[in-house]
């Protein structure tokens, strides 16, 4: 039985490509408002997962239900989902504005709510002089910006984040990591968020799903036990990091060099 | 001559040249087309008698462009011309958007696009007017599908080479089938279009030429060939001179600038 708030809820997913199976069975709920943290190796089946959650790769097994929707079946109404993908995948030839706009036309927002619904997005994220812009013109952490304002812009029921801050510098990351939480704060956003960094996890997340060696299955459910607002310097981060990786280094088949590296 | 071009057909106007085509390739321009003409020259004066000397091809040019019937003729095979390539690329393009999108749509004209591909022009041409007749139908038939198989063939690999994030992207926003035609994959495929509208132009307008010269009454194909016929070979020279530097102009003029316009957002 779900909690009232939950948002999605994967039960018992499976993921195949022939024989070839990268999610062996996973299971889990994520709750309204929650940033969810999602830790794996490389070739665990992160991106299957995704696939699957965002609806764009039917599970070989299992369901995928979103606000009480089934995901893969027949429905009234699509779930409105918003994506930060890896690269930003903006259209170039349109404008800040442009690629706002098209999103909101697919969507049921009213056409005359548009401008100002814009206006606060970015706003929001401190690009609003950036409206009228080719994305070209961009740097790779404004674009990124502009690629969450398109997922926060439809409302939708959660968002997912596959490792995007990881083509970025460390200065922007550190920069859009700490105006990411302040964001979900204040909308109050469901985030999905996948990555390869343990410190950026504990340091966003709520929760933490780790994920074992592919096929894959949930390690750990893991509550991140510090308060916000959080600094990514704060010795308690390093400490729950720590305490991760000394968790994860026999599941994950992790030496000595591979910890460090992974760290 | 430029002032009048550019006020009585605006379209063609050219790009300003900018500072690299002053600085660097003017010179090699000027030298390119004085070697050209000095070997004109020289054959027509020593080696090869029958070929007409620059300076009586530009009396007979300047002759053609105060000539009504050369008009008539020039705005016949223009309006095939531009009849032609815009069918030809309207359907290739269509048709190779098809085919990379489908793999049904690739299994049935693939194996028909290898066909059209490896026939010879005037191939299309003779069976078109052996169809047809001498009419404008068999000039149209014959040049469409002559052209189109070229323009789909572009067109298909570059959809095929299409940026699969933004396909997910269109997915994931739930953007319709329309609009992830009008916003996400047209956009992608400008480059190649342009590429393929150049070369079927430029084919349209060569071909064009080889048809009104086999089966047309009129036109400058058949003026070219009339001339030729009679041996007057400075008309000859003359009358492709001025369409050929003409086609140049609209090729580069129009065309050019569409691109500019189409990729503004590259600059």
């Amino acid at each position: 039985m779900s909690a009232p708030d939950t948002v999605l809820k994967v039960a018992d997913l499976g993921v195949s490509y022939g024989a070839a199976t990268a999610i062996s069975r996973l299971d889990f709920e994520i709750r309204r408002g929650e940033f969810v943290a999602i830790l794996g190796p490389s070739g665990c089946g992160k991106s299957s997962l995704l696939n699957a959650i965002s609806g764009l790769m039917a599970p070989s097994r299992g369901r995928v239900v979103v606000d009480g929707d089934e995901l893969y079946l027949p429905r009234s109404r699509d779930p409105r989902l918003g994506y930060v993908f890896q690269a930003h995948r903006l259209l170039p030839w349109r404008t800040v504005k442009q690629n706002l706009e098209i999103v909101l036309a697919a969507s049921d927002v009213p056409r005359e709510t548009w401008d100002a619904r814009i206006d606060e997005i970015l706003g929001i994220l401190h690009i609003a002089q950036f409206r009228d812009s080719w994305p070209m013109r961009l740097s790779g952490g404004q674009r990124q910006r502009v690629s969450i304002a398109r997922a926060l812009l439809v409302d939708p029921s959660y968002i997912l984040m596959d490792e995007p801050l990881s083509t970025l510098d460390e200065v922007t990351a550190r920069s859009l990591r700490q105006e990411l939480t302040g964001i979900c704060q204040r909308t109050g956003a469901t985030v999905v968020f996948v990555t390869h960094s343990i410190r950026e996890a504990v340091y966003l997340a709520d929760r933490i799903l780790i994920l074992t060696r592919g096929p894959s299955t949930i390690f750990e459910d893991y509550r991140v036990p510090i308060e916000r607002p959080r600094d990514y310097d704060d010795a308690r981060i390093a400490e729950v990091e720590a305490d991760i990786i000394r968790r994860i280094q026999a599941p994950w088949g992790l030496g000595p060099a591979e910890e460090r590296q992974s760290a | 001559m430029p002032d009048l071009i550019a006020k009585t057909m605006p379209f063609l106007r050219l790009p300003r040249p900018g500072p690299a085509l002053a600085g660097a390739k003017l010179p090699g321009l000027v030298i390119a087309l004085g070697s050209m003409l000095l070997i004109w020259h020289l054959g027509a004066m020593a080696v090869l008698p029958w070929i007409p000397a620059p300076a009586d091809t530009a009396v007979e040019i300047w002759a053609n462009l105060q000539s009504a019937e050369f008009w008539h003729d020039f705005r016949l095979t223009l309006a095939r011309v531009l009849g032609a390539f815009a069918l030809a690329t309207l359907l290739g393009a269509a048709i190779g958007i098809l085919i990379g999108l489908s793999e049904r749509a690739e299994a049935f004209f693939q194996p028909l696009l290898a066909l059209a591909l490896a026939v010879p022009d005037p191939v299309y041409i003779i069976f078109a007017i052996l169809a047809f007749g001498t009419g404008e139908t068999a000039g149209f038939v014959a040049l469409t599908v002559a052209v189109a198989p070229f323009v789909s063939n572009i067109v298909r690999s570059s959809v095929h080479a299409r940026d699969r994030g933004l396909d997910e992207m269109a997915r994931i926003y739930r953007l319709p089938r329309s609009a992830f035609l009008r916003e996400s994959l047209l956009p992608q495929l400008v480059p190649a279009l342009l590429t393929a509208a150049r070369f079927s132009f430029a084919l349209s307008w060569k071909l064009a030429v080889v048809v009104e010269a086999i089966g047309q009454p009129d036109g400058i194909g058949a003026s070219i060939f009339e001339s030729f016929r009679l041996l007057r070979m400075r008309e000859v020279a003359a009358t492709a001179i001025i369409f050929i530097l003409a086609m140049q102009l609209l090729e580069r003029g129009l065309l050019g600038r569409l691109e500019k316009r189409l990729l503004r957002w590259r600059a």
